[in-house]
C-alpha cells in the first residue's frame, strides 16, 4: 500500500467507525459536554470496528491452518 | 489523601487510592492498601514486569517488612520498597522525542500486561522518568487485574490528551510539546486542539480521529458514556480488541514522533556557529577533563554534574564518557532534543532537559505540591556545575547580576564549579550587549574574580589564548 492509499484507507476507517457511532448512538445536542467523552466515544466505536473484524480475523486463520 | 496531614507522604501520588508513595531518608517506598496488595504482588512478579525490570525500563520494586521501618506511617498498607532514580524530571522539560520514547515504553507495557491479566489504568507522561537518557515506568501501581471481558481502555483519553494531542501540536503548529505541558498540565483536550487547527488540518489523519470527531461526538452527546462501555463475551476477543487499541495508538504515535529534532539558531553551534577554533575548543576540552578529575568519584557515588546551557552537549557528552552522571540543560527543545538522540543510541548517562536557568520551571500541581519546582530537585545535587560560555547570556541577556548567578551557582553545586568568564570584549558578549556595552564597564576579570572570592576559592584559572575568554575552576568554601 502506498501512502496515498494508506491516508485514503485510514480516512475511509474513520468515517467508518463515525457513522457505525451515529447509527448506534442516540444524539443530543447540549451545552455542556464533558470534556473526554468524544474520545471515550471514538474509542468505543473503534472498539467495535476492531471486535467485527475479530471474528474475520479468526475466520480467516481458521481457513489459512486447515489449507496449510 | 491529605497532601499536608503526611510530612513524609510523596505529593505526586495522592489521586491513586490504591496507595501513596513516601519519601523517608532518601528511600522511595510505596505504601500499598492491603485489597491491592495481592494483585500488585502478583504484577510485581509476572514476566512482563521482570523482563521490564531486567531492561531497566520497570523501576525495581521489593517488598519491605513494616517493622524494619517501624517508624514509617503507612497507614496499613503493605510497605514496598523503589530504586531511587537519580534525578525526577517532568513531561514539561522533555523535548518531544522524550515524551514519544515515555509513550512508546507505556504502550509497550500495557500491551505486555493484557497478556498477563493485567490492565493499565493510567496513562500520563507523569509515569515514566529518565535514568540518564533511559525511560523509566516508576508508578507501578498503575497496573491493575483487568476484568477478562472489558474491551475498553479507560486511559485512551489520557493517552491521547498528555502524548498525542501535545506531539501533534508541535508536529503541525510547532508550538513545542513541552511549552504545551507546561501550559496545560493534565494535555490537552481535542476541543482546544480543535479551535487551533485550520479547516483542512482538521480533516487529515491522524488529527481527523484524534480531534475533530471527538470534538464532534463530545460536543453532541451526553449520557451515552456507561452505554457504550464495552463487554466481550468472549476473553480472547477482548484481548484482540485491546491490542488493536494500544497499536493503533502506537501507530498515530509513531506518526506524530518527531522524525528528526527541527534545527533551532543554536543547533550545531558548536560545530558551525562559535568563535573557538580546534586548538581553543581542545584547551577547554583539555580544562574540563581536568576539573572532572578533581571533582570526582566522591566515595561510592558516581560524581554528578550539572552542564548549564549544554547547547547539544558536548561538554555533557566528554563528562559522561568519563563515567560522570549529567543533567545537561538548556532553553532550546531542539537542541535537546538531539542532545536526547544522541545520549540514547550511545547509552550516554546524561539526562538532556528544557530548562532555562534564568527562569527554571516552577512548582505545579495540587497546592503546587505534586511536581517540585527545577531549583528544589537541583539545590545541592551535582559535585560539579558547568557554566560554558553561559554567564554572558544571563548578564546581559537575562540582565540578572552576577551576585545573584554566582549566589544561584553556589546552590546548585555541592563542591566545585567550572565557569568560563566571557569579558565584554569578546565579539559574542558585544553581539549580545547591541550597544549596551556601557552597562558592563564595571565588569572585568577582576571584578568577577573578586565576586567569585566571596563564594569559592579559586581552584585553577586559564585563559583561552587568543580569546576574551577565561575559564575558572571554583570550588565552595
Amino acid at each position: 500500500m502506498n501512502t496515498s492509499h494508506r491516508v485514503l484507507w485510514s480516512i475511509f476507517r474513520v468515517l467508518l467507525v463515525t457513522v457505525a457511532l451515529l447509527v448506534t448512538v442516540p444524539v443530543e445536542a447540549r451545552a455542556y459536554a464533558d470534556p473526554g467523552t468524544g474520545a471515550f466515544l471514538y474509542q468505543a466505536a473503534y472498539a467495535a470496528f476492531l471486535g467485527g473484524t475479530f471474528y474475520i480475523r479468526r475466520f480467516l486463520d481458521r481457513l489459512f491452518v486447515r489449507r496449510k | 489523601m491529605s497532601v499536608t496531614s503526611e510530612a513524609n507522604a510523596g505529593h505526586s501520588s495522592f489521586r491513586d487510592p490504591a496507595g501513596f508513595v513516601l519519601h523517608h531518608q532518601g528511600r522511595v517506598l510505596r505504601s500499598v492498601n492491603r485489597d491491592f496488595a495481592a494483585a500488585f504482588e502478583e504484577f510485581c512478579g509476572s514476566r512482563t514486569a521482570r523482563e521490564a525490570v531486567e531492561a531497566g525500563e520497570l523501576v525495581r520494586t521489593e517488598k519491605i517488612a513494616h517493622r524494619y521501618l517501624p517508624e514509617v506511617d503507612a497507614r496499613d498498607g503493605v510497605l514496598f520498597e523503589h530504586e531511587r532514580i537519580p534525578f525526577v524530571s517532568y513531561p514539561y522539560e522533555w523535548p518531544a522525542a522524550m515524551l514519544a520514547k515515555a509513550g512508546r515504553l507505556t504502550l509497550a507495557l500495557a500491551e505486555g500486561a493484557i497478556e498477563e491479566g493485567f490492565g493499565l489504568k493510567d496513562a500520563t507522561p507523569y509515569n515514566v522518568l529518565f535514568r540518564g537518557s533511559q525511560a523509566v515506568f516508576v508508578d507501578v501501581l498503575s497496573f491493575e487485574k483487568r476484568d477478562p471481558l472489558d474491551a475498553m481502555w479507560m486511559a485512551y483519553g489520557q493517552f491521547v490528551r498528555t502524548f498525542l494531542l501535545p506531539l501533534a501540536a508541535e508536529r503541525t503548529l510547532g508550538t513545542p510539546a513541552c511549552q504545551t505541558l507546561a501550559a496545560h498540565r493534565d494535555g490537552l483536550e481535542p476541543e482546544q486542539m480543535y479551535r487551533w487547527l485550520g479547516a483542512w488540518r482538521r480533516w487529515t489523519p491522524p488529527l481527523l480521529g484524534l480531534v475533530t470527531i471527538p470534538k464532534w461526538l463530545g460536543s453532541r452527546s451526553e449520557g451515552q458514556v456507561a452505554a457504550a462501555i464495552r463487554r466481550e463475551r468472549d476473553p480472547a476477543k477482548a484481548r484482540f480488541v485491546l491490542r488493536g487499541l494500544l497499536r493503533s495508538c502506537g501507530k498515530q504515535l509513531e506518526k506524530l514522533a518527531p522524525r528528526r529534532e527541527a534545527e533551532s539558531a543554536w543547533s550545531g553551534y558548536l560545530d558551525r556557529k562559535s568563535l573557538y577554533t580546534a586548538e581553543q575548543l581542545r584547551q577547554k576540552e583539555r580544562f574540563v577533563r581536568e576539573a572532572l578529575h578533581v571533582a570526582g568519584p566522591n566515595g561510592s557515588r558516581p560524581c554528578t554534574t550539572l552542564d548549564v546551557g549544554a547547547n547539544e552537549g558536548h561538554f555533557s557528552f566528554l563528562a559522561a564518557r568519563t563515567g560522570v552522571s549529567v543533567v545537561a540543560i538548556d532553553s532550546d527543545p531542539a537542541v535537546v532534543g538531539s542532545m536526547y538522540r544522541r545520549a540514547a543510541a550511545e547509552s550516554l548517562d546524561v539526562l538532556p532537559l528544557v530548562v532555562d536557568l534564568a527562569r527554571p520551571t516552577p512548582a505545579a500541581g495540587w497546592r503546587n505540591g505534586e511536581c517540585a519546582s527545577f531549583l528544589d530537585r537541583a539545590r545541592g545535587r551535582f559535585d560539579l556545575v558547568l557554566m560554558l560560555a553561559v554567564i554572558h547570556h544571563l548578564l546581559v541577556t537575562e540582565r540578572i547580576p552576577l551576585e545573584e548567578v554566582l549566589s544561584l551557582v553556589s546552590e546548585l553545586s555541592r563542591d566545585y564549579v567550572v565557569i568560563e568568564y566571557v569579558a565584554p570584549e569578546d565579539p559574542m558578549f558585544q553581539k549580545i550587549a547591541r550597544g549596551r556595552e556601557r552597562l558592563y564597564v564595571e565588569l572585568t576579570r577582576v571584578q568577577f574574580e573578586a565576586a567569585a572570592e566571596r563564594r569559592f576559592e579559586i581552584v585553577r584559572r586559564e585563559e583561552i589564548a587568543g580569546m576574551h575568554r577565561c575559564l575558572y575552576l571554583l570550588r565552595r568554601r
